[in-house]
């Protein structure tokens, strides 16, 4: 043992504690950046000496996984949940003015022309009525149309994301597997945190799953087993254009005619999916076919009855498309009949009574719609308590979870969160280990003294 | 083993408490603010489906309370002219009674005659009265022409055939025959089918004013630039057909004639009727035939007999005068019969408009118990939710002062 072998051991202590100070300094600083794991020197002992053998990142890679699986949950309720609070919009009938009280309206208009058969404000008040019953069925149908549309375009500009992140997620995986080797830097730590972030991010649009490679990097899996990531490489999804909905259908780029639409089961770009290709297509079939019925029982009862020119009545609705669709944003009042209220035919017989007006009023508590066992009413309401229905479950499973995402960040940055209190103690203890460190480095340098002045 | 706090965790669990209770904070902030429990139908799906079905229980209800306050004003109106036609019957058979004894002579006879003819115009002005523009006793036909006029049809008569306004035949039709029937009725002819080759016209006929129809399957044939005319088309009405050469008949053409029976009236012996509940029609017009004539439902030809014993007077006709009298009695009650008419529908009209009125309040209440805010309630849970805003502000600006730099020096 000698004076020197004293000055190296102090060395070390002095270079290990410089290093766990500067460590110290780097979680200090990404105290509050997202997805960083906090470091950690560890100090090992080498013969009498000291050593960094390592920098350890601290992060729990299973609630990594659970963090991807519940980031791709709440990716696909907030999506949903987007596109319905939307829609529900277009359905709200809490405040006065919707489809349910104008349908009541028009109701009324007919009975009050069914007391006053000739009377010309009568007529004018249902042609007017009826015009705002059938713009507000139009702009129904458009607004849910529009939403549809929404949706679909958000399908285009979320593939664009995947492609983003899986190139970003390839690119980093070549760079983690170029540093092997290095493990004890910290810049590999850097990446791998960098990894978790895009996987998470991912996870927000599609469902997947993922195997790390022997050199730390990841293969990335659609649920369906095609590859999305291998390493370094990443494969493009792309969109094309449906032949018959002229929706986007999602394709791998190498492959655009087997659509796999169905394979994307999860995150925000399966919500959008199903939003265009499910949930608002149900409810504008179902606004369609009141607006069909609503025409077609109207107008067979109009044409039974004869207006004030002694005519049989025409058709009350008609849809202004060609060639003609049923649809709830075609719905218009005849042409004729607002350009002249006296082809209204309020009159069961020649002779201008009032009994027509008072048959199609009826229609209102016939049971017409869902296999004749709803009146257009109830029909309508029912669609809007299953519009409620469905936002009010797409509201409570955001909120679910969100609040279950949240937890599991919160348990992650429990252990790889930095905390700035515990890291100024670390600072404390290691800047004591590096004065002691320095105490020693002058205690040899008196002994050295010592021994030199002996010889003198 | 105790758990590690993050700057992250610390922080985060502020923001997420902080944003949880802002939302139900601002939930109950939209409660106050529009006194509604249900804002939008995720609130709660089912009550608003009640709500809007409840709505339009009472928009129904509201149409049905106008049309009864409508009949009632109508029956008003019927009743009190039908009661100064009483009276003026009162006064023709105060007149016969006085003249039908041998105390009147020729000379008072005449000048009673005038009398009678006064009451008559008079008679005339009540039938032909108007309420809102309508005639309150041409039955069911929405007329231009008042329903009575003061010169009778001695015999029964066949109308000008018309046709309807969008027709595509641009030929002519004519009206013949003698009319069989017992009362006013609007008969219509519509074509069902037009074969070019044959030029044969198929039609329906139908005897009520084109509500119900007869299939006959009757035809005709009208030969190009002729004329043809139809076999009866219902007691005893023909009608002929003149082609122009242009536009031929075809499917769902309308043509309609009026056929009157003998006596002053033109209107019909319908009801006009309007829905006072779900399927409720009530007939709330009385109709003139029912009312003045002998046909229909009618005894008593009320014009004729005013007609007669004015004629009575004038030729000092004694007993003509006095066989009148039962007549007038008869036409009195009659008159009386529509007037107690007008009273039972008037007190029916009165039990539906009390029934309209419960129900709409009882519905107004389930609608307020399912959509509206209980006010107090949501006031007290919004001064605790205001506290425990405050305390969660309070922890926030607490939260970055605690942390062990203020201790280091």
């Amino acid at each position: 043992m000698s004076g020197i072998d004293t000055l190296n051991i102090a060395k070390d202590g002095l270079l290990s504690h410089q290093t766990a100070i500067s460590l110290t300094g780097t979680n200090v600083t990404n105290a509050n950046t997202a997805g960083y794991s906090r470091q950690r020197a560890v100090f090992s002992t080498t013969e009498q000496s000291v050593e960094i053998i390592g920098i350890e990142r601290i992060y729990d890679h299973f609630i990594g996984v659970q963090i991807n699986e519940q980031t791709n949950n709440l990716g696909y309720s907030e999506a949903k949940k987007d596109a319905l609070d939307r829609i529900e919009m277009i359905f709200n009938e809490s405040d006065a003015g919707g489809i349910n009280e104008l349908l009541s309206e028009f109701w009324g208009a007919w009975e009050g022309l069914s007391a006053n058969p000739s009377g010309q404000a009568e007529r004018l008040t249902l042609v007017s009525v009826s015009q705002s019953l059938t713009s507000l069925f139009r702009s129904s149908g458009d607004d849910l149309l529009a939403a549809q549309n929404d949706a679909n375009a958000r399908v285009s500009s979320l593939v664009g994301e995947v492609n983003d992140y899986a190139a970003d997620i390839a690119d980093v995986n070549n760079k983690i597997a170029q540093s092997v080797g290095s493990e004890n830097d910290s810049g590999i730590n850097t990446l791998k945190d960098r990894q978790e972030t895009l996987l998470a991010s991912l996870a927000e649009i599609v469902d997947f799953h993922y195997v790390r490679n022997a050199d730390n990097s990841v293969s990335v899996f659609l649920s369906n087993g095609m590859p999305v990531v291998d390493g370094g490489q990443s494969w493009e999804l792309d969109v094309v254009a449906d032949d018959q909905t002229s929706f986007y259908n999602v394709v791998f780029a190498d492959d655009p005619t087997v659509e796999i639409n169905t394979s994307l089961t999860g995150g925000s770009l399966a919500a959008y999916l199903e939003v265009r290709d499910t949930t608002a297509v149900g409810y504008i079939n179902s606004l369609d076919s009141l607006a069909a019925a609503l025409a077609s029982e109207v107008n067979t009862q109009h044409g039974l009855g004869y207006d004030l020119n002694q005519d049989a009545g025409g058709a009350f609705f008609y849809f202004d498309v060609n060639p003609e669709v049923q649809e709830a944003r075609y719905l218009k009042v005849s042409t004729d009949i607002v350009s002249d209220v006296n082809k209204i035919a309020a009159s069961a017989t020649v002779d201008g009574d009032g009994e027509n007006a008072t048959s199609i009023s009826s229609l209102q508590n016939e049971l017409t719609m869902n296999s004749n066992t709803a009146t257009f009413g109830a029909y309508y309401s029912a669609l809007v308590g299953q519009v409620g229905q469905d936002a009010a479950y797409v509201n409570r499973s955001y909120k679910h979870d969100s609040d279950l995402l949240t937890q599991l960040i919160n348990k992650r940055d429990v252990t790889s969160g930095v905390s700035i209190d515990e890291e100024m103690i670390n600072l404390i203890k290691f800047q004591t280990g590096y004065n002691a460190s320095a105490r020693l480095f002058v205690a040899a340098e008196e002994l050295s003294d010592t021994l030199l002045n002996l010889i003198r | 083993m105790v758990m590690r706090v993050s700057e992250n965790v610390k922080y985060s669990t502020i923001v997420d408490n902080m944003f949880g209770v802002q939302d139900s904070y601002n939930q109950l902030v939209e409660k106050v603010a529009s006194l509604k429990e249900i804002n939008r139908p995720s609130d709660d799906a089912v009550g608003m489906t009640r709500v809007l079905n409840l709505r339009e229980s009472i928009a129904s209800i509201e149409q049905y309370s106008r049309n009864i306050e409508n009949s009632q004003s109508w029956l008003t109106i019927t009743e009190s002219k039908l009661s100064a036609a009483g009276d003026l019957l009162v006064s023709a058979r105060e007149v016969a009674v006085g003249q039908a004894t041998a105390t009147g002579d020729a000379q008072t006879r005449s000048t009673e005659a005038e009398t009678i003819q006064q009451l008559i115009d008079e008679m005339l002005t009540l039938a032909n009265a108007k309420y809102e523009g309508r005639y309150l006793f041409s039955g069911a036909k929405s007329t231009d022409t008042a329903p009575f006029s003061s010169t009778g049809r001695s015999a029964a008569e066949i109308g000008t055939a018309s046709s309807a306004g969008a027709n595509t035949f641009d030929g002519t039709v004519t009206s013949s025959g003698t009319y069989t029937g017992s009362a006013n009725k609007t008969y219509v002819a519509k074509i069902t089918d037009w074969v070019e080759g044959t030029r044969t016209a198929t039609y329906n006929v139908s005897s009520d004013g084109g509500e119900t129809w007869t299939t006959t399957g009757a035809t005709f044939v009208l030969p190009d630039g002729g004329s043809v005319a139809t076999g009866d088309i219902g007691d005893g009405i023909v009608l002929t057909f003149e082609d122009s050469g242009a536009a031929e008949p075809a499917a769902d053409d309308v043509f309609y004639v009026n056929a009157l029976v003998a006596g002053y009236y033109s209107g019909n012996g319908e009801e006009l009727s309007v829905n006072i509940g779900e399927d409720t029609p009530f007939a709330y017009s009385i109709s003139g035939e029912e009312a003045f004539t002998d046909e229909g439902d009618g005894t008593v030809d009320i014009f004729g007999v005013l007609t007669s014993l004015k004629q009575a007077l004038e030729s000092n006709d004694q007993d003509g005068i006095a066989d009148l009298i039962d007549d007038l009695e008869a036409a009195s009650g009659q008159i009386s019969a529509n007037i107690s008419k007008c009273g039972t529908r008037t007190n029916r009209l009165e039990l539906a408009s009390t029934n309209m009125t419960d129900t709409k309040l009882n519905l107004t209440e389930l609608i307020s118990v399912a959509e509206d805010a209980d006010v107090s309630e949501v006031i007290t849970q919004l001064s605790m939710k205001q506290i425990a805003l405050k305390a969660s502000y309070s922890v926030a600006a607490q939260i970055g002062r605690l942390t062990i730099l203020d201790f280091l020096r």
